[in-house]
C-alpha cells in the first residue's frame, strides 16, 4: 500500500507544485467569471427577466442576482471539472515521453497500480479544486444572499463534486491514450479548454443550441454535473422565489427558467432526469475505469 | 558466482531484432561492460534486464530469478541509472528520492537510513532542498545515482552515464562508480560508447546490430584486435623516416610525431637508438582500436 500511495502522492505534489499548471487548469474558469463581471451576468438577468411574464411586482431584483450568482458558479465549477482532471492527467504523457515510466516499470509497484494511481491523484486533484471553489464561491455568494440551502444540499454538492471528478478523470484517462507527446496533449488542452464553456453551457446555455449539439455537450460527465449541481444550489432559491410568486403562475417561471439554463440535460430528444444523470455519469465512470485498466496494463506491457 | 546469466535473449520490434540471440554471464561484484555504437542493443538488452521491457525469447536469471516469471523479485534487485535524467524536475532531490524510495514500500526514515552511507561521499547536502531542475548536470547525475541506491541493489545498472556531461563531471560520476565498487562491493553493469570508460571493466562485451561481436578483458581485447604504436616526436625527415623502416612500414606523419603501427618488440629498438629516439610514447592500443578493427566503424568520442 506504500508504494501505491507514495505514487499517489508523487502525481499530486506534481499538479499542486507546478503554479503555472495549477493557473492554466483553471483558466477557463477565470474566464468565465471575468465575462460574467463584464457581460454574462447582465446576459443571464435579461434572460430571466425575459420569463418574468408580469411577475416583476412578485420576484426581486435580490433572488434574480443570487440566480445569476449561483448560474455562475455552477458554470465555473463545470468548467474546472473539465480542465482540472485534464491537466493532472497530462503527467501521464509527461513521464511517457520524458522516460519517467521506464524508472517506475523498474520497481516493484504493480503496473495495475501505476494506472489506478494517475487516477486517483487526479480525482484528488479535481475534487479538491472544485471543492475549494465551491466553498469559497458559496461564502462569496452568502454573503451578497440568502441561498437557502440545507445541510443536505451542502453535502450533495461537495458530493457532485466528488462524483464529477471520478467520471471526468475516467474519461480523459482513456482519452490520454492517444497522446504520444505533451506537444499534442497541450495543444488539445488549447481545444479543450476553449470549448469547455460552450460544452457545459456557461457561455450560453443549453438550451439555445440545436438537439444535436445539445446531446454532444451532454456526452461529457461535467454537463451533466453542471445541471445536477445547479438544481442542487439553486433548489432553495428557486423554491423561494416561487412561493413568493405563490402560485399564481402555477410554477411556469421557475419551470421556465430550469428549461432556459438546462437544470435538466437534454440529449437526442430525450430529458435526463437527475437520477438519470448520475447513473449516465456512474455508469460511464465505470465503464472507462474498466477500459482504463484492460487498454493500460497493455500499454505498459511493452 | 554468477550473478546475472543470459541465453539468447531477443527483442524483436515488428520487422527490426534490435537484440538477436545474446548471451552472457557476469559474476558477482565484477564491472562489466556493454559496448556498441547508438543502436547497437545496448539500451534494450538493459531494458529488458530490468523488466522494463518484455523479453521475445531467449532465457535470463538475475541473483538466481528468472526473468518473465519472477520479476518483481528482479526489480527488488536491480538499481538503474537511466540514460537521461528521470527524476521529476520540478520537485525537490529530497521529494524525488522519498517518492522513489516509497515505490519499494520504504517509508521516508527507511529512505533516508538506506541513503546514509553515500550521503556524504555523494555530498548530497548542499543540494538536498533544491528543485532538480536547477542542478547542474553533473550533480543531477550524482541524484540519479543515489536514486538507484534507494533500494540497496545487488546490481547497478549505469547505460550511459556520462554521456553529454562535461569532463569534471565525468570524472566525478566515475569516483562514484568505481566507490561503490570498491567500497559496497556492488556488481556494476555499464552500457556505454566511450571507449576508454571500459578499460577498468573486468569483461567487456562489444556488440554490433543486436549481436555480440566479441567479449573478453581489455587487455584480451587490445592484444586480440588493437596493434600497439610507437608515437615518435620528431621533425619530418629522411634520416628518421630511414629509422622507422627498421620496425615498420606502416606510418604516417601527424603534426609534429609519426605514428608508427608495429608489432615488434620495440624496447631494444628503442635503447639502440636513444639519442635520436627521445621524445615519444608506446602505446598498446586502445578499445577505440578495437572497436574500429572489429566493426571498421568509429564511435563517438
Amino acid at each position: 500500500m506504500k508504494d501505491f500511495l507514495g505514487f499517489t502522492r508523487r502525481n499530486l505534489i506534481i499538479y499542486f507544485k507546478d503554479i503555472l499548471a495549477i493557473f492554466f487548469s483553471l483558466l477557463t474558469s477565470i474566464i468565465v467569471f471575468v465575462l460574467y463581471l463584464l457581460f454574462l451576468k447582465g446576459t443571464f438577468v435579461d434572460a430571466l427577466e425575459a420569463t418574468m411574464n408580469g411577475l416583476e411586482n412578485f420576484v426581486s431584483g435580490g433572488d434574480i442576482d443570487m440566480l445569476a450568482n449561483g448560474i455562475l458558479l455552477t458554470g465555473i465549477l463545470g468548467t474546472a471539472m473539465i480542465t482540472v482532471p485534464y491537466t493532472c492527467l497530462q503527467t501521464i504523457v509527461k513521464d511517457r515521453e520524458s522516460g519517467v515510466d521506464s524508472d517506475i516499470c523498474a520497481t516493484p509497484l504493480k503496473r495495475w497500480k501505476i494506472i489506478l494511481s494517475y487516477f486517483t491523484a487526479s480525482t484528488l486533484c479535481s475534487f479538491i479544486m472544485t471543492s475549494l471553489i465551491l466553498t469559497v464561491g458559496l461564502v462569496v455568494i452568502g454573503s451578497m444572499g440568502d441561498l437557502h440551502l440545507s445541510i443536505g444540499s451542502y453535502i450533495a454538492a461537495y458530493g457532485m463534486m466528488f462524483l464529477g471528478s471520478v467520471s471526468s478523470t475516467a474519461l480523459f484517462m482513456l482519452i490520454m491514450l492517444f497522446f504520444k507527446t505533451s506537444s499534442t496533449s497541450t495543444a488539445f488542452f488549447g481545444i479543450l479548454s476553449a470549448a469547455a464553456g460552450f460544452v457545459i453551457g456557461a457561455y450560453i446555455p443549453l438550451s439555445q443550441f440545436s438537439d444535436g449539439v445539445q446531446g454532444f455537450c451532454n456526452l461529457f460527465p461535467a454537463t451533466h454535473i453542471t445541471s445536477l449541481i445547479r438544481n442542487i444550489l439553486l433548489s432553495g432559491i428557486t423554491e423561494s422565489i416561487d412561493s413568493s410568486i405563490g402560485g399564481v403562475d402555477n410554477g411556469a417561471f421557475i419551470t421556465a427558467v430550469k428549461d432556459t439554463f438546462s437544470f435538466n440535460a437534454h440529449a437526442f430528444g430525450t430529458s435526463f432526469s437527475g437520477m438519470n444523470s448520475v447513473l449516465y455519469v456512474g455508469i460511464l465512470a465505470l465503464v472507462c475505469v474498466a477500459a482504463m485498466m484492460v487498454v493500460y496494463s497493455k500499454t505498459y506491457k511493452k | 558466482m554468477k550473478i546475472i546469466e543470459v541465453k539468447n535473449l531477443t527483442k524483436v520490434y515488428k520487422e527490426h531484432t534490435a537484440v538477436d540471440g545474446i548471451s552472457f554471464d557476469v559474476e558477482e561484484g565484477e564491472m562489466f561492460a556493454f559496448l556498441g555504437e547508438n543502436g547497437a542493443g545496448k539500451s534494450t538488452t538493459i531494458n529488458m534486464l530490468t523488466t522494463i521491457l518484455k523479453k521475445t525469447d531467449g532465457r535470463a536469471f538475475i541473483c538466481g530469478h528468472e526473468l518473465g516469471k519472477e520479476d518483481d523479485e528482479i526489480r527488488k534487485v536491480n538499481g538503474i541509472v537511466f540514460q537521461n535524467s528521470v527524476l521529476d524536475k520540478k520537485l525537490s532531490v529530497k521529494d524525488n528520492l522519498l517518492t522513489r524510495g516509497s515505490y519499494y514500500g520504504l517509508s521516508k526514515k527507511q529512505v533516508l537510513a538506506r541513503l546514509e552511507p553515500f550521503s556524504e561521499r555523494f555530498e548530497m547536502k548542499d543540494i538536498w532542498d533544491r528543485k532538480y531542475e536547477k542542478l547542474s548536470g553533473g550533480q543531477r547525475r550524482r541524484v540519479d545515482i543515489m536514486r538507484a541506491l534507494i533500494n540497496n541493489p545487488k546490481i547497478l545498472f549505469l547505460d550511459e552515464p556520462t554521456t553529454g556531461l562535461d569532463p569534471k563531471s565525468r570524472k566525478l560520476v566515475w569516483d562514484y562508480i568505481n566507490y561503490l565498487r570498491k567500497e559496497h562491493k556492488m556488481t556494476i553493469f555499464l552500457t556505454t560508447h566511450y571507449m576508454e570508460e571500459t578499460r577498468d571493466a573486468d569483461h567487456v562485451v562489444i556488440l554490433d546490430k543486436g549481436k555480440i561481436i566479441t567479449t573478453g578483458t581489455p587487455a584480451e581485447l587490445k592484444t586480440r584486435y588493437a596493434h600497439p604504436r610507437l608515437v615518435w616526436y620528431t621533425p619530418k625527415g629522411e634520416d628518421a623516416e630511414n629509422l622507422i623502416q627498421h620496425i615498420s612500414s606502416k606510418y604516417v606523419y601527424d603534426a609534429d610525431h609519426y605514428n608508427i603501427e608495429t608489432d615488434s618488440n620495440l624496447t631494444e629498438f628503442i635503447f639502440e637508438h636513444k639519442d635520436e629516439i627521445k621524445d615519444y610514447e608506446y602505446v598498446k592500443g586502445t578499445m577505440d582500436d578495437v572497436f574500429i578493427n572489429l566493426t571498421g566503424k568509429e564511435l563517438a568520442s
